[in-house]
């Protein structure tokens, strides 16, 4: 069979090779997203704070508030039209000590210098007015009033599958591990499989150094920063209103308080440097760390209980801003330390790389002509939206902590442009299992409607497989 | 009155709410219906098959399955409502429901949650280490046994010793997968001692005073670590894992409603007739008091649903206001929690709690200065203490305490 040759080779499915292969496939370009994972998400992406930020904070003048204000603008103009979710909660950056309320002019300034200008300080009477539930040690605030929260893994898929619908090829299980360039194109290889494209792309997150190898020594290295996070009940939800965040420091962006999407509160991260780049665990005194945090920051947590734990990797590097670079002569552009923002920022990070491609590249980024984008139109998964449940789909609750239908569950094993195939998948599309009893009541049930379809499977192992 | 839509809506088909709707259907009512939002009506005991069930109604074993067809022939004329999830409870006597239809709003005179009660999973309980397939709760295992007879996983451990462990255990046997071990935190079983025969007829070993301090696998899971004594470490290699018992309350409902709820543990009050705040609303079996046994909580459901009919035909004159039910450190919760007096029945309440931390000395109930209950108890988490005939004086609260050491008992 004769291999295929793709304009575009995109590595890496997480939020940032999702926006990419969207944007190239948009421009009339052939695109192949390549994917180690069993699933989009499978590495760095899988575990943020879910907030569409406004860039108030980040380095005045970076690439990192150049794409996040791109990529917000752009997610404001085009969640309606996927069905996307956006919970229009403001942020309020929180002053604990008289030396952060000292702080928060800077903060002020710092927005307005980043275009938020309408960030302002708050006072302690203000904000507990607004924040009722806050502790009364609480001494005054920023208020960022376009600080928003959103579905962290809705928005990629949203992309993916537009892309899909424009051309764009993905495969999944699929671990680039060498590759050569002879003049014109790529060869990547996996050692099973070769996959040939004219330009190739690397969004790989925290193995970013690695593949960056396979092209060019990279001038940076990934140091993995790990977060870990505590999901509360949906019962915590109502104790705030807006996005709670600290005062950041040097090192971190310190733990927020926010509500998700789907109607929980969140709590983290935690910032801590580690060596391993593929796992992510959590730990005891950590989370128990947070609980004080947070219990201290919002006294009304005590006796809720916890839904989720989990940790994720930042693809941090010894640089502060992002490292996004075309290698000329090469047909290689890297995507790379993009940290905590890329959520907000991919979709800027995309129109970013596009714009590189064609001035380093003029020959390559000619493509045919664009298609008229089809728009899929994403399944409602947030709290505040009318849930399939709600509007009656024909088919029974499955996921009672969640009220997942079976309907739902069915549409994502079932669709054609980006199927869930693992567990983690069929979770991130539809809510399954995620909720306060963590399967309790449904997980059989689950194993039963996806026997076959998904891998590994919930059960039905072999006794000789181990 | 013609603006309600029935008498009475029970949420949940345990034992406990098939308890009250026979108790109104046998005090003459009609319009009780008991929406469950599982394809099948039984609550746990429908997918616990192990004969720990019926002793104390039947006099006899039975197996859970059996037990609820045992009880709904005692209430041939109540209607159920499967696979029809309540989605919020509201002032008035409302209920939101949801099925396959959509939503839809009915109003009942009186309202009775018996939702019941689930174990505590990993999540909640802070385990350290990566989240792989392979880690579910007993009531998952049975249903992945029983109910969709596929097989989770071949040598799992078994995290806890309550006597819902040892219900893991048999399923487990039945099921021919042997575990590897179970781990329990304590010094000794949380379930009654003779209870360990069963793991030893397995030949599965039970690690004391051990802890879990990591668990490894990617995708699914390879091994777990273990802290013994706080000073050994192993390694157990295992493909799943099994965190039985430490219920909780499944609440959501009420805690999502207009109900007080006792801030410490998000459960709603009750008083000793199971009303809550809402005097439209009982709460009732394990939701309050998680988890009891099947027979334990249908006699509870019975007095309950017996109050309600009383209530409804205009027998009874009950105070709105409450009084508390303080408790001090070491006990987990206590039913009923708050007291109300009304004209019927006895003065005297029977009490119930759970301790946190084994605990051996006396259990002193106080109105003010006054000590009005004393008495030595050994207590054991996990095992309901009740104490009976307690009097009480309207509008007071009371205060139960321990006195004494807790985690003595070894």
């Amino acid at each position: 069979m004769p291999e295929a040759r793709w304009d575009v080779i995109v590595i890496g499915g997480g939020v940032v090779g999702c926006a990419v292969t969207r944007r190239f496939a948009l421009a009339g370009a052939k695109t192949l997203l390549l994917e180690r994972g069993r699933d989009i998400l499978s590495g760095a992406s899988k575990a943020n704070s879910a907030i569409l930020h406004t860039g108030f904070d980040a380095p005045p003048g970076s690439l990192e508030v150049a794409c996040m204000q791109a990529g917000y603008k752009e997610y404001l103009d085009i969640h309606a039209r996927l069905n996307l979710p956006m919970l229009k909660t403001a942020a309020l950056v929180v002053a604990w000590t008289e030396e952060q309320l000292a702080q928060l002019d800077g903060i002020v300034s710092k927005a307005h210098e980043n275009g938020v200008d309408d960030a302002r300080q708050i006072s302690r009477k203000d904000l507990l007015s607004r924040e009722d539930g806050l502790s009364k040690t609480a001494l005054g605030a920023v208020e960022v009033p376009r600080e928003y929260v959103i579905d962290p893994w809705s928005a990629p898929l949203a992309y993916l599958k537009q892309a899909v619908r424009a051309g764009a090829g993905y495969q999944f299980d699929t671990e680039i591990k060498s590759g050569a360039f002879d003049g014109e194109y790529w060869h990547l290889d996996t050692g099973q499989q070769r996959f040939s494209g004219r330009l190739v792309i690397n969004c790989t997150g925290t193995n970013g150094d690695n593949i960056e190898h396979i092209c060019r020594k990279p001038g940076f290295e990934i140091r993995p920063r790990k977060g870990q996070f505590l999901v509360y009940d949906k019962s915590a939800s109502a104790l705030i209103n807006s996005i709670i965040l600290p005062v950041p420091t040097a090192t971190t962006k310190g733990v927020v308080l926010t509500k998700t999407i789907f109607g929980n509160l969140l709590l983290g991260p935690t910032a801590e440097e580690q060596q391993d780049r593929n796992v992510a665990t959590v730990e005891r005194e950590m989370l128990e760390g947070l609980i004080a945090t947070g219990t201290e920051m919002l006294p009304g947590l005590a006796g809720h209980s916890v839904t989720a734990t989990y940790a994720g990797l930042r693809p941090a590097t010894q640089f502060k801003d992002y490292q996004i670079s075309a290698e000329p002569g090469k047909n290689w552009i890297g995507v790379n330390g993009i940290r905590s923002t890329g959520l907000t920022a991919a979709l800027g990070i995309a129109a970013f790389v596009e714009k590189l491609c064609s001035e380093t590249y003029s020959d390559i980024a000619d493509f045919r002509p664009a298609p008229i984008p089809d728009w899929p139109v994403m399944p409602v998964l947030a709290e505040h939206g009318k849930r399939a449940y709600q509007q009656g789909d024909g088919t029974e609750i499955v996921c009672h902590c969640e009220r997942v239908t079976r309907g739902e569950i069915e549409a994502a094993l079932d669709e054609s442009d980006v199927p869930a195939r693992s567990l983690g998948g069929l979770r991130r599309r539809t809510r399954v299992m995620m909720g306060r009893c963590n399967g309790f009541y449904c997980s059989a049930r689950v194993a039963e409607l996806t026997q076959g379809r998904i891998s590994p499977p919930l059960a039905g192992h072999k006794k000789d497989q181990t | 009155m013609s603006s309600f839509d029935i008498d009475v809506a029970i949420v949940g088909s345990g034992p406990s709410g098939i308890a009250a709707a026979t108790a109104l259907s046998q005090a003459g009512f009609k319009d009780i219906v008991v929406y469950e939002r599982e394809a099948d009506i039984g609550g746990i005991p429908r997918h616990t098959h192990h004969p720990s069930f019926g002793l104390r109604v039947f006099k006899r074993p039975m197996s859970g399955p059996k037990f609820i067809a045992a009880l709904v022939r005692r209430c041939p004329d109540v209607r159920f409502e499967t696979s029809t999830t309540i989605t919020a409870l509201r002032p008035g006597g409302v209920l939101e429901l949801a099925n396959a239809t959509g939503l839809q709003t009915i109003r009942a005179r009186h309202i009775i949650l018996a939702t019941g009660a689930r174990e505590t999973p990993r999540h909640g309980r802070l385990v350290p280490g990566l989240r792989p397939q392979g880690v579910i709760t007993t009531g998952a295992l049975q249903q992945f046994i029983y109910s969709a007879k596929l097989r989770p996983f071949e040598r799992p451990v078994i995290v806890g010793t309550e006597l819902v462990s040892f219900s893991a255990l048999w399923t487990l046997r039945h099921a021919g997968i042997k575990p590897v071990a179970m781990i329990e935190t304590g010094p000794r079983i949380s379930a009654y001692r003779p209870a360990t025969l069963l793991a030893k007829a397995m030949g599965v070993p039970i690690h004391y005073n051990t802890e879990i301090t990591d668990i490894s696998g990617i995708e699914t899971l390879t091994q777990i670590t273990t802290l013994t004594r706080g000073n050994k470490t192993a390694a157990i290699p295992c493909d799943g894992l099994i965190f039985s018992g430490c219920f909780t309350g499944e609440n959501t409902i009420a805690a999502a409603s207009h109900l007080c709820l006792n801030p410490s543990n998000r459960i709603p009050l009750v008083d000793q007739n199971w009303i809550t705040s809402d005097s439209a609303v009982s709460v009732i079996g394990n939701a309050t008091h998680p988890a009891d046994m099947g027979d334990q909580c249908y006699l509870e459901g019975i007095k309950a649903g017996a109050y309600v009919a009383q209530l409804l035909a205009g027998n009874i004159a009950m105070d709105k206001a409450f009084a508390e039910i303080r408790h001090g450190d070491g006990i987990k919760m206590t039913t009923p929690s708050i007291l109300r007096s009304d004209n019927f029945g006895d003065p005297l309440f029977d009490l119930s709690f759970h301790v946190t931390a084994p605990f051996k000395g006396t259990v002193c109930i106080s109105h003010g200065e006054q000590v009005i209950y004393e008495e030595p108890r050994n207590c054991l988490p996990t095992r309901r203490i009740t104490l009976r005939n307690i009097p009480f004086q309207a509008g007071h609260p009371i205060d139960l305490s321990l006195i004494g050491k807790s985690d003595v008992i070894a």
